[in-house]
């Protein structure tokens, strides 16, 4: 029997494009490649949006040498077709075409992890892994996350959010809103993943360079209190209707209390730096070092926020706790953990392979499904034409 | 840290209390090739280090630009942080150019000044500049049909082989040659403040004579020729370069 061909989409007009590239190689194509059900193909977005796909761009070293440039200009883009399933086409004097039986987002942040992946997906009808739109787009704007939480009983630090124009345009009625806030604070754009441009700040001038600094990078900016006596642990969840969690891990923070991209993907938790090849348990617990009582409370409260968000396939919630008064509040949500958290998977006692092959089968079951529901409304609308 | 300025995304360090010091890193380099150095002086002084424009995590300059971008940039670096004094900067090879240059036209103001393996005497061995520019040269017109990365680094390759610290770093091609353009030589004999002035004697990337030329050109300097082969001066002989940056700051 032939394997199901399943699209790695990966890379795309990101901030977080490179990491995008370790995500789809490491953890999906390599592991994939020793499936005996499914075939990686992999796809990859450069950073001006074109889709190409060879085999070569399963190779890091392409992009690690930087010669992925040279290669890309002697490659054609990839020819989408969609309905009915999604087809990839190799354009030449003898074009080659391949019908996907699944395909794998692998893409972080903007134009991609932020629902329009998804979306497209959804257009095109093909079974895909992780969370549909609605709920990436959900999960990847840290104010309507915490909004629709807080709505549904999920406590959050007390934050505000506001458009970077109108901070830029009078910044006394921004800062009026956030004079209720309590310092320090935390000063975050709010569709950036990998904590990129977040600031902890401790007085008004600082906010307002760090809301400069946020606005730098997005349009809407959010403003939350820190929280005291921190420990700050992640909980990654595979599952569609009832949603499993892997380990709650905590991550090493930074002297600011900050996980950010240097400890996340440079520093890898370790104080002055490490080599990319130590593996990626290095910058953090694993479980993390909690009571019995808490771990449990951070387990369902990431469950309860997962489901809150409307997310399937897979996600990871990040939660914030106060270890003076044992409370656990929701920080954000990410619908493409980096490198899936293969890691804390496999000490969870699964391995890349079955990580990677499970999401595939539970993209296809969530497809079926839909693929139920009625999209058809008989009506006599037209007729009165 | 970041901070926007002139509407590039500023990456930068600040360290300590008291009176403000100032380091600026070389070509290619980033504010924690003075890690140790910050570690050091931060517990007596605020310790400001920036990643320059287009280096470390900072953003690139739109345009190229040469050591008065430069100088005007990390001005309104300053200002955006609030800070009005600066004690002492400290500037190691193109950040020592950089520090001669604002401190001449007035851009930049400060107590005392010291030079790390200082560039800006541009002319000092014409020949090997004039090697270094035709085997560069050379190299890119000999190497334009290899691909793009193998090219980049035989290219840095020869800048390397003819004792360049300056590697090339393919966006900033045109600022590298508009900063490398410019003598300093000018700009030192102009300078009335307090100056250390430290090189190694057999750098490869900054000849030892380039340290005494500024010596000679500084008035209130005060020269110090370590023993070594190292351009990173600060990283080798870091214990010596701490105590004795500590010791001309105390003064």
């Amino acid at each position: 029997m032939s394997k199901t061909k399943v699209a790695v989409i990966f890379g795309s007009r990101s901030a977080e494009h490179d990491v995008s590239i370790v995500t789809a190689i490491a953890s999906i194509i390599k592991p994939l490649e020793l499936s005996a059900i499914y075939e990686p193909v992999p796809v990859y977005i450069d950073k001006q949006g074109r889709w190409f796909s060879h085999p070569r761009l399963k190779d890091i070293a392409l992009y690690t040498t930087g010669q992925i440039d040279d290669f890309l200009s002697k490659q054609k883009p990839l020819l989408l077709q969609m309905g009915g399933g999604m087809k990839i086409t190799w354009p030449g004097i003898k074009p080659k075409s391949v019908k996907l039986g699944a395909v794998f987002p692998a893409t972080h942040g903007t134009h991609g992890e932020d629902g329009e992946l998804a979306g497209t997906l959804e257009m095109a009808n093909v079974p895909y892994v992780g969370c549909d739109m609605p709920s990436s787009v959900i999960a990847m704007d840290k104010a309507l996350a915490k909004t629709i939480a807080s709505y549904e009983g999920i406590p959050t630090p007390k934050y505000v959010w506001f458009y970077s124009r109108d901070f830029m345009g009078d910044n006394d009625s921004v800062l009026t809103k956030l004079s209720g806030l309590t310092y320090p604070l935390f000063v975050k754009p709010v569709h950036l993943g990998s904590s990129i441009a977040i600031s902890k700040v401790n007085s008004a001038k600082e906010l307002i360079n760090a809301i400069e600094v946020a606005a730098h990078y997005d349009d809407k900016i959010i403003v939350e209190e820190a929280i005291n006596n921190l420990i700050e642990v992640t909980v990654p969840i595979m599952g569609n209707a009832s949603p499993k969690a892997a380990l709650v891990e905590q991550p090493i923070l930074n002297s600011d209390n900050v996980f950010d991209f240097e400890s996340k993907y440079i520093r890898q938790g370790k104080k002055g730096g490490a080599k990319s090849s130590e593996s990626a348990q290095g910058y953090s617990k694993l479980p993390a070092d909690l009571p019995k009582e808490l771990y449990a409370a951070a387990e369902e409260l990431a469950i309860k926020t997962y489901k809150a968000i409307g997310c399937s396939g897979i996600a990871r919630v990040d939660l914030l706790i106060d270890s003076k008064t044992k409370k656990v509040y929701f920080n954000e949500i990410n619908p493409m953990p980096g490198s899936l958290y293969a890691h804390n998977w496999k000490k969870s006692g699964l391995s890349n392979l079955k990580l990677a092959e499970n999401l595939i089968d539970l993209a296809l079951e969530r497809f079926k499904a839909k693929q139920k529901l009625t999209t058809t409304f008989k009506t006599t609308y037209l007729k009165q034409y | 840290m970041k901070v926007i300025v002139d509407n590039l995304a500023v990456n930068y360090e600040l360290k300590g209390k008291g009176k403000v010091v100032l380091l600026l890193h070389g070509w290619a380099d980033n504010h924690q090739t003075f890690s140790r150095l910050i570690s050091y002086l931060s517990s007596k002084y605020a310790v400001v280090a920036l990643d320059l424009p287009g280096f470390g995590e900072s953003e690139t300059p739109r345009q190229a630009w040469n050591l008065d971008n430069y100088a005007d940039f990390i001005a309104s670096f300053l200002t955006k942080l609030s800070i009005e004094n600066i004690y002492a900067i400290i500037g190691h090879s193109n950040g020592g150019a950089l520090a001669i240059r604002g401190l001449s036209r007035g851009v930049l103001k400060a107590d005392k000044l010291v030079l790390l393996a200082s560039a800006g005497v541009r002319n000092s061995q014409p020949l090997k500049r004039v090697i270094t520019k035709s085997v560069a040269k050379a190299g890119k017109v000999t190497t334009f049909w290899l691909p793009k990365s193998t090219r980049q680094s035989l290219r840095s390759k020869l800048y390397g082989t003819v004792g360049s610290d300056m590697l090339v770093v393919p966006e900033l091609s045109k600022t590298f040659k508009l900063t490398v353009a410019q003598d300093v030589q000018a700009d030192a004999a102009k300078l009335k403040l307090p100056t250390l002035i430290i090189n190694a004697d057999n750098d490869p990337a900054i000849p030892a004579k380039d340290g005494e030329r500024f010596h000679y050109l500084i008035k209130h300097s005060k020269l110090k020729m370590l023993n070594g082969n190292d351009h990173f001066i600060h990283h080798q002989y870091a214990n010596t370069i701490n105590q004795e940056i500590s010791e001309f700051l105390s003064q």
